[in-house]
């Protein structure tokens, strides 16, 4: 992990404690936030998110498959996270592989909604087909480029900056097919939909360093942390997903207040994705 | 709560003959979980918990061991150690807590089903840690391996509450018990201690860990849409049943020293 000598764990606590700290944020800024979408060719959306240090990639890929029998109107979407070695040596072999199975739990629990796909992010019923039969699987894939804490939050924004950038193709199904065949479709390779993503929330994970909390911490800053909790929060202020990191407990009233204040962050970290995300769709537009 | 807390000894609890005869029933009725009076499949109600049954000692081998069933869910937990971590780790001046959660492959009604909780083990240890003293087995390891006998819903909080009653059972010095457990919201409603059916139907999940004596939560994750005060509500719900079933732990621990020795 992260080597810090004594002084240095004084400094960035005492830093906290005084609501300044090492970089001179103070307790609940973020860092500046970099988004670039449409990176990746190869894929149906793609964007890469700078938080600070932290870079990630994610990518959207679209394929044509069978919804569940159990959500037969439903599409299917599935999130994996990748922790490459270049970012940090520990991730080397199997190192990085709780970390990601971490991550991709957590983003799962935080776009995909419950059980039923009530509160999902990601409106899955727009990804059906023909009902029953054929809908689009979604995989979207994350990596890790480099790693200075917060992977989570920046992991967040990248989905949703890559959402928006995502294509469909628009599918054309053949009329005449009987109900019990396989039905034909032709897939439009000019005609793309737009994925509405207004409805997919952001991540704030406040940390909690001594008895204050801080948004976005740095991987020094994390190193000291006793517990840190993850809210996700869409556009109405509505809690889609939330799970606690860090051994130490925490009382059930610091709880609720966290959550509040990370309900507040989470305006300004909408309002400043969107307007990263729509900056970066002009440059990639004029490019 | 009323059933768990109204008696404090815990009663042996003896599964129903006509269990398979139910099964059938459940199957072929229509779930209407959405309405705001419907009776949930086992005839509970919304604030109700399942019958506990909890036993430890359930494995000879082990350092200590014990055994849940909360209706259908079946769980058993071993733990061994402290014994001497692996020579390829670290030196660590604390001690380490190995999880592993596993299925049998009869767990559910699709055979081999149980595969896909692969993130339940970090969870486990997740409640886990912060409440065992790793402080006082430095250089050690314990392992607790977790085994779903059958799944019938909520089998997460009765792992973890069951491996706590283990450790406990093992004599690894822990800060207070941890008891969990979860809530599903089912429209307007929070029902309490879900079961498989309610689960696949659920629109959001809070699962609480708490530690009751020292009110403090170990681990919580939710899932779907809510609230603030749904939140408020379902959490307040949670922490009170945690409450009653720690102390139905407690006592299945006075139970299990008072006992004599066979």
């Amino acid at each position: 992990m992260v080597g810090l000598s004594v002084g240095e764990k004084h400094f960035i606590q005492g830093g906290i404690a005084q609501d300044l700290r090492s970089d001179g944020r103070k307790r609940l800024t973020y860092r500046p936030i970099s988004v670039e979408t449409g990176v990746l060719a190869q894929a149906n959306g793609s964007a890469r998110v700078k938080l600070g240090g932290t870079d990630v990639i994610a990518s959207v890929k679209a394929e044509l498959g069978r919804p569940n029998h159990l959500y037969p109107d439903k599409g299917k979407v599935s999130i994996y996270v990748d922790c490459s070695p270049t970012a940090a040596p520990m991730f080397e072999g199997r190192g990085g592989e709780e970390l990601s199975a971490e991550l991709s739990a957590a983003l799962q629990r935080c776009l995909l909604g419950g059980r039923s796909g009530a509160g999902a992010g990601i409106n899955l019923s727009a990804l059906i087909v023909v009902e029953g039969k054929m809908c689009w699987d979604l995989y979207i894939d994350g990596l890790v480029v480099s790693s200075d804490g917060n992977l989570l939050d920046a992991l967040g924004a990248a989905i949703k900056a890559a959402l928006s950038n995502t294509g469909i193709p628009k599918v054309n199904v053949a009329v005449g097919a009987s109900a019990d065949e396989e039905p034909e479709v032709d897939i439009s390779d000019e005609e793309f939909l737009q994925f509405d993503t207004s409805g997919v929330p952001v991540i704030v994970t406040l940390t909690k360093v001594g008895r204050h909390y801080i948004a976005d911490a740095t991987l020094e800053e994390e190193s000291q942390m006793s517990s840190a909790l993850s809210v996700s929060v869409d556009r109405h202020g509505h809690i889609c997903g939330m799970m606690k990191r860090g051994g130490a407990g925490l009382d059930p009233s610091v709880i609720l207040d966290m959550i509040s204040v990370s309900k507040h962050v989470s305006d300004q970290l909408i309002a400043k994705l969107d307007s990263e995300i729509s900056a970066a769709e002009v440059d990639e537009a004029e490019s | 709560m009323a059933g768990k807390s109204s008696s404090i000894a815990p009663t042996t609890y003896s599964p129903s003959p006509t269990l398979k005869v139910k099964k059938k029933q459940q199957q072929q009725q229509q779930p209407i979980f959405k309405d705001v009076d419907w009776v949930r499949p086992d005839g509970r109600s919304f604030q109700h918990c399942r019958p506990a049954f909890l036993r430890t000692g359930a494995v000879n081998s082990a350092s200590g061991s014990a055994y849940a069933e909360f209706g259908n869910t079946k769980v058993i937990v071993s733990v061994f150690g402290p014994r001497e971590s692996k020579k390829a780790m670290m030196f660590s001046d604390i001690g380490r807590l190995n999880c592993n959660v596993s299925y049998t492959t009869f767990a559910s009604s699709i055979r081999g089903q149980g595969s896909e909780h692969k993130e339940f083990s970090s969870m486990l240890h997740k409640a886990l840690e912060g409440a065992v003293m790793l402080e006082s087995f430095p250089k050690t390891t314990v392992d607790v391996f977790a085994l779903v006998l059958e799944s019938g819903g909520s089998d997460l909080p009765v792992v973890i509450s069951c491996a706590s009653l283990a450790l406990a059972d093992a004599g690894i010095m822990m800060f207070d018990l941890v008891t969990s457990v979860s809530v599903s919201c089912l429209g307007t409603n929070l029902v309490i201690d879900p079961i498989t059916e309610e689960e696949s139907y659920q629109d959001g999940s809070l699962m609480i860990t708490s530690m009751p004596s020292r009110n403090e939560v170990t681990q919580l994750t939710l899932s779907g849409d809510w609230s603030t005060p749904k939140i408020h509500e379902a959490m307040q719900l949670c922490l009170d049943a945690c409450l009653k079933l720690g102390e139905i732990m407690r006592s299945c621990l006075r139970e299990a020293t008072s006992a004599p020795h066979e």
